[in-house]
């Protein structure tokens, strides 16, 4: 049939094929990989023979031994104990005693699975959002719209903290849905919800011109089912650009997890994220800077490698820049 | 665990009476700097807004401290640190009161010629004091409670009644009396807070804060300029002429805050010459750096606090005493001053070193994480669920995750630490359908009595559903009967020794908190600042301070 | 024209209504946020409590008491804060001019070295210089704002502060441009570059990404043909070209920065613009000014978005038979 998509089931070929000779994709990739080796088998690994102790062993009252001498983990006055190259308390410890080492590894498991669960769950939102008002357009099309507009007018921190807030007091209760109010799931679900219009404009965009094309309307004609042709033949067309758009937005959601976190609404307290070491790490920026500086930096390599990886993926998909800021 | 050794105490009454300090770390005075001298603008900073500025409402340490340099009442605390602020001394009362009918009438002389400053002039009048503390029930004071004892006050409450029938004040005469239903000793520190100072009769019965109109003062200070988040001035009240030493001249012509400084911003901006003094304290991690530099600018004084973890005995694990005991023989109370940067007394006791006699240390609960694992395991709480509420105020989710952790280890299986806002956690507190099981918690006074503490608090008479100071739900009759019986009891020797027995007997008996430590308020001022007198209920004495060339 | 114009108009103010009748619910379905509570002071009586419930309306149905609140804001002007009992227009008055100082010079700044880094990469494409300034613009907007903010801050004016090359910049706080132009630029000078360092990138990708685009165009190929030189061509029409998409972004992006991101980096830097005054609100469950604020940020962000997509159509004829 002619009028082919313009992103075929090859194109992933010829985008890996693109993508292998770029050196900055290579790189970040090893990055991303290295960082999530770390935070999720080496993690406890690290624990079990490094240092022997937990990203919530509190050891306030404790000492290490430096050059001979015991040295206090937290001092009297209450400043811990910075970084030094010894197994425990790589990168120094906290207020409360604990190994900031230890709690960035651990920290990063959940700033990981907090953003790509998050990502992952607006992009699937949003393509099914997405396909559906263009494909369906009139009414369905008008409602879903205006719903995004709505959610995309919300300046995004406020929409993001103001659910949080709200959230964070007694958890979630619709009808037999509860979910407690310390639970990693309500900052997942309010992150995935505020970049959702982000995602699916565009994607729509997409879909309203596939629609135009003859393979669509060949399909119509043959008589398949909306569910199949949405599923089938659309779907596959706009799952480059969702790839992009995941790669991206998990970049995106792991900086608004450390901002919600950093504005006490984010990650629970007693779970570490990158983004809550920070926030009770500010306190004592000044004399003890190593916690803020490093699970931002932590933060930022991984930020990094998302971005440049998602800009390369977008170039190997289309080097001539067709899939563009707005769709 | 300290006490303050009565050396300072006196070295405090000294101070107070040459009208100038010396010595550095001294618990409740300092600045050296020789004899005072007058003039000058001091040049403060305060975080966010006063509270507010209107003697009915205000309830926070930071409009107490600027309205005891600008408003008076019938009495006063003595002007000094350490014990000595507990002692009454009258202010626009000529004298301490004559007290008849078995405690239960008190009447005063009303001094003439104590005027209002501009725009209302006139001399204060006895009526005044009878206004104010009925206009105490029209604008929704969290202060009515201490005046509820006087006769009529319930009904004058309920609207049944035009006045309160036992405040009789007489204008011609220039008394006052006042008659209460029960004896209560403590009557008298009632009369020395805020909440009873003098307010122009026909003063509107809403927050007078931004209202200079009826913003009026009667102490050596008035406010000259608020303008909320933004600035705040103090000069001299041109009505004020001194009339005792209780109410001191002041020295410095001038006080200029600014609002809306962090306490990070006034510590760099102390150091850098452009701030004299800040109404908060120093971050707990730069006040070891400044006190070795600065050695004669820093100070640490009490703040007649106690800070604790309260545990609600009506919702389990905590509704078992031996599980509520175990919480004190998990912590170390060492480890939870170094989280406030070593700012406190650690400590087993309600009442603070600075109520004198009324405290003393009880040892009931050396640190021992062992025996705790066994309370909670023998009272068959082991593995039951457990929520901790804190402030978000620093240090307290620190503090909040070090008992998460002791808590796992005695066997409670800790599901999260809540933080809540500052501005919302303490109202949340007092709400029974928001207590949680277990809390960061901590109380100031707002008189340096044992009554403001434990009546307030353990008193299981005053439990109710909305507005419940008895977080712990504490209600033992013994405890209530101990508490009734002693506030009768005049002020005196004998009153402090009752409430020493009673924080012991609670502490070993009901055991409803975990307390930790007493705060101390870090200060760090210019090297201008002299004259520094603390006391808990206000902080800095305004008036007292002086600024050097 | 005038159609569609009107029609926007419509949209915008039933997005704001929506997003205020959103924010209500969201705040008064919160058990533990009770106001009269915190009115109340710290002994309040049953009786405080009720007096004050029945002063501030709370014991009215919820649609009574947001008519309410509407008309305080809108028509009576007198909208009062929980927490302290302040005006609350007059402190978002306040607070108006800190932000727009903030996010216009932050614009300035990002605006011209995004378009410069996005020319420089489009001009080099492919060449080592593409690469390192493309990894340079992409690490500007993989920074934390909050934390960009916090650690400059701490580094130029505590830890460096003694090195004359920082001593001048000022630990927080914010002049006013008519009291002290000085001292208003350089009070603002670490939140303009923390802005603008992570807005740059995305301007210098789509400026890169829309000159690659443009390169290979026909009319290009013309004019490279005729003999102008690659300067002239770039000026005269890959640039104009580039711009488009520029202005699209800009609009979107200046919105979002004016409603919503400065409420990441005011509190850091103690700008006490509505930036901060939302994140205090927000934290202090403060309806009142979390209302008008959630308003004031809506509208700047619709605004901004329509004449984003007003200027997109105009520029590009193209797009509008998309």
């Amino acid at each position: 049939m002619n009028g082919s998509p313009p992103i075929a089931g090859g194109s992933f070929r010829t985008a890996w094929r693109r993508l292998r000779r770029n050196p900055a994709a290579i790189g970040s990739a090893i990055v991303l990989f290295l960082i999530l080796f770390a935070c999720f088998p080496g993690a406890p690994l690290w624990v079990s023979h490094a240092c022997h102790h937990g990203p919530d062993d509190q050891n306030i009252q404790g000492t290490v031994t430096e050059n001979g001498h015991k040295v206090p983990v937290v001092a009297n006055d209450g400043t811990p104990i910075g970084p030094g190259l010894r197994a425990c308390y790589l990168l120094g410890a906290d207020a409360n005693g604990r190994d900031l080492f230890v709690r960035l590894l651990y920290g990063g498991r959940v700033s990981l699975e907090v953003g790509i669960t998050s990502a992952v769950l607006c992009v699937l939102v949003a393509l099914l959002l997405g396909i559906l008002s263009a494909y369906a357009g009139g009414m369905t099309d008008s409602v879903i719209s205006r719903f995004l507009d709505l959610i995309w007018s919300f300046p995004v921190y406020l929409l993001a903290v103001a659910l949080a807030t709200a959230f964070a007091v007694n958890g979630i209760s619709i009808g037999p849905l509860h979910v407690a109010s310390t639970s990693l799931a309500i900052p997942i679900v309010v992150i995935s919800i505020v970049y959702i219009p982000y995602v699916a404009r565009p994607i729509r965009g997409q879909v309203l011109t596939l629609r135009r094309m003859e393979f669509i309307e060949a399909a119509i004609a043959s008589g398949y089912r909306p569910t199949r042709i949405m599923a089938v033949e659309l779907l596959p067309n706009v799952a480059s650009m969702a790839l992009v758009f995941l790669t991206l937005i998990v970049a995106t959601n792991i900086l608004t997890e450390a901002a919600l976190s950093f504005l006490g609404v984010g990650v629970p307290l007693l779970t570490p994220s990158w983004g809550n070491i920070i926030e009770q790490g500010y306190q004592t920026i000044v004399t003890a800077p190593w916690l803020t500086v490093a699970p931002g930096l932590a933060i930022m390599l991984t930020v990094v490698s998302l971005n440049v990886l998602g800009d390369a993926l977008r170039d190997a998909f289309d080097p001539h820049a067709r899939i563009r800021i707005r769709g | 665990m300290r006490r303050i050794p009565l050396v300072v105490a006196a070295l405090a009454l000294a101070t107070a009476a040459a009208g100038c300090s010396s010595g550095s770390s001294a618990s409740s005075g300092g600045g050296g700097g020789g004899a005072p001298q007058n003039g000058g603008v001091l040049r403060g900073g305060i975080p966010d807004n006063p509270d507010h500025l209107d003697t009915g409402i205000s309830f926070a340490v930071e409009g107490w401290e600027l309205l005891e340099a600008t408003n008076n009442g019938l009495l006063t605390f003595k002007k000094a640190g350490g014990g000595q602020q507990a002692v009454i001394q009258p202010d626009i009362a000529t004298t301490m009161p004559k007290v008849t009918d078995g405690g239960r009438t008190y009447t005063f002389h009303v001094r003439p010629n104590v005027r209002f400053s501009p725009p209302v002039n006139r001399a204060v009048r006895p009526s005044d004091f009878q206004y104010a503390i009925e206009r105490l029930f029209h604008v929704g004071s969290p202060g009515v409670g201490f005046y509820s004892n006087i006769v009529g006050a319930n009904a004058y409450a309920a609207h049944k009644a035009p006045h309160i029938a036992g405040i009789v004040a007489n204008d011609a005469a220039g008394t006052i009396t006042f008659h209460l239903v029960k004896p209560d000793g403590a009557f008298l520190d009632d009369l020395a807070i805020p909440f009873a100072f003098a307010v122009p009769k026909g003063t509107p019965y809403k927050d007078i804060s931004t209202d200079p109109r009826w913003r009026v003062a009667t102490g050596p200070y008035m406010v000259s300029t608020y303008v909320p988040h933004q600035k705040l001035v103090l000069t001299r009240n041109p009505n004020f002429h001194q009339w005792t030493p209780n109410s001191p001249n002041g020295h410095v012509d001038e006080v200029d805050i600014t609002i809306g400084v962090t306490p990070e911003q006034a510590v760099n901006e102390t150091i850098d010459g452009q701030l004299d003094w800040y109404m908060e304290s120093v971050p707990p991690d730069r006040f070891t750096a400044l006190r070795k530099q600065y050695r004669n600018q820093t100070f640490l004084f009490p703040r007649n606090n106690v800070t604790y973890f309260s545990m609600n005995e009506r919702k389990p694990p905590f509704d078992k005493l031996a599980v509520r005991q175990a919480v004190n023989y998990a912590i170390d109370r060492n480890a939870l001053v170094k989280i406030f940067g070593g700012q406190g007394i650690p400590s087993e006791t309600v009442l603070p070193p600075g109520f004198g006699s009324s405290y003393k240390e009880h040892h009931f609960y050396p640190h021992d994480v062992a025996k705790a694992k066994a309370l909670v395991a023998q009272s068959g709480a082991a593995g039951q669920p457990v929520q901790i509420w804190t402030t978000n105020s620093p240090p307290a989710p620190a503090a909040a995750q070090y008992l998460a952790s002791v808590l796992k280890q005695i066997g409670l299986d800790v599901t999260g630490v809540k933080p809540v806002d500052d501005s919302v956690y303490w109202d949340t507190l007092l709400t029974q359908s928001g207590d949680p099981q277990i809390a960061f918690n901590h109380f100031d006074q707002d008189f340096p009595e044992g009554e403001d503490f434990i009546d307030t608090t353990l008193n299981g008479e005053h439990i109710v559903n909305v507005g419940n100071n008895d977080v712990s739900n504490t209600n033992d009759p013994t405890l209530n009967a101990m508490i009734d019986r002693t506030k009768l009891m005049p002020l005196g020797a004998a009153r402090n020794a009752q409430w020493a027995n009673i924080d012991a007997y609670f502490m070993q008996h009901d055991a409803g908190w975990a307390p930790f430590l007493h705060l101390e308020q870090a200060t760090f001022v210019s090297p201008r600042v002299h004259g520094i007198v603390f006391t808990g209920s206000y902080f800095e004495l305004i008036p007292e301070m002086w600024l050097s060339k | 024209m005038v159609r569609a114009v009107v029609g926007r108009i419509l949209g915008l103010i039933a997005v704001l209504v929506a997003i205020s009748v959103a924010v209500f619910v969201i705040f008064n379905v919160i058990p533990g946020g009770d106001p009269a509570l915190r009115l109340a002071g710290r002994h309040p009586t049953q009786e405080n409590i009720r007096q004050i419930r029945h002063d501030w309306g709370f014991d009215q149905p919820l649609y009574v008491q947001y008519a309410d609140t509407m008309e305080r804001l809108f028509i009576k002007h007198d909208l009062i804060s929980y927490q302290d009992q302040t005006p609350v227009l007059p402190a978002i008055e306040r607070g108006i001019p800190r932000t727009l100082s903030l996010a216009i010079g932050a614009a300035v700044i990002w605006l011209f070295f995004g378009i410069l880094i996005g020319v420089l990469s489009g001009v080099y494409q492919g060449r080592w210089l593409d690469r390192v300034l493309t990894v340079l613009a992409l690490a500007g907007v993989s920074i934390p704002i909050f934390w960009l903010g916090a650690v400059s801050l701490y580094l130029f004016t505590f830890k460096y502060h003694g090195s004359p090359l920082f001593a001048w910049i000022p630990a927080g706080g914010y002049v006013p441009l008519t009291q002290d132009p000085v001292g208003w630029a350089t009070h603002l000078i670490l939140p303009w570059l923390t802005l603008a360092i992570v807005s740059i990138g995305f301007y210098a990708r789509v400026v890169r990404n829309s000159m690659l685009e443009t390169k290979h165009q026909d009319y290009i190929r013309t004019a490279r043909a005729k003999g102008l030189s690659p300067a002239r061509v770039l000026t005269r029409h890959t640039l104009r070209t580039c711009l488009i998409p520029v202005i699209t972004l800009f609009g979107l992006d200046f919105g979002a920065a004016v409603g919503g991101t400065v409420i990441l980096i005011e509190p850091i830097f103690g700008l006490e613009g509505v930036g901060q005054y939302a994140q205090e609100s927000v934290a202090h469950l403060d309806l009142p000014p979390l209302m008008a604020l959630t308003l004031y940020g809506a509208f700047f962000v619709v605004i901004f978005n329509t004449l984003a997509d007003l200027a997109y159509l105009w520029l590009d004829p193209r797009s509008r038979t998309a």
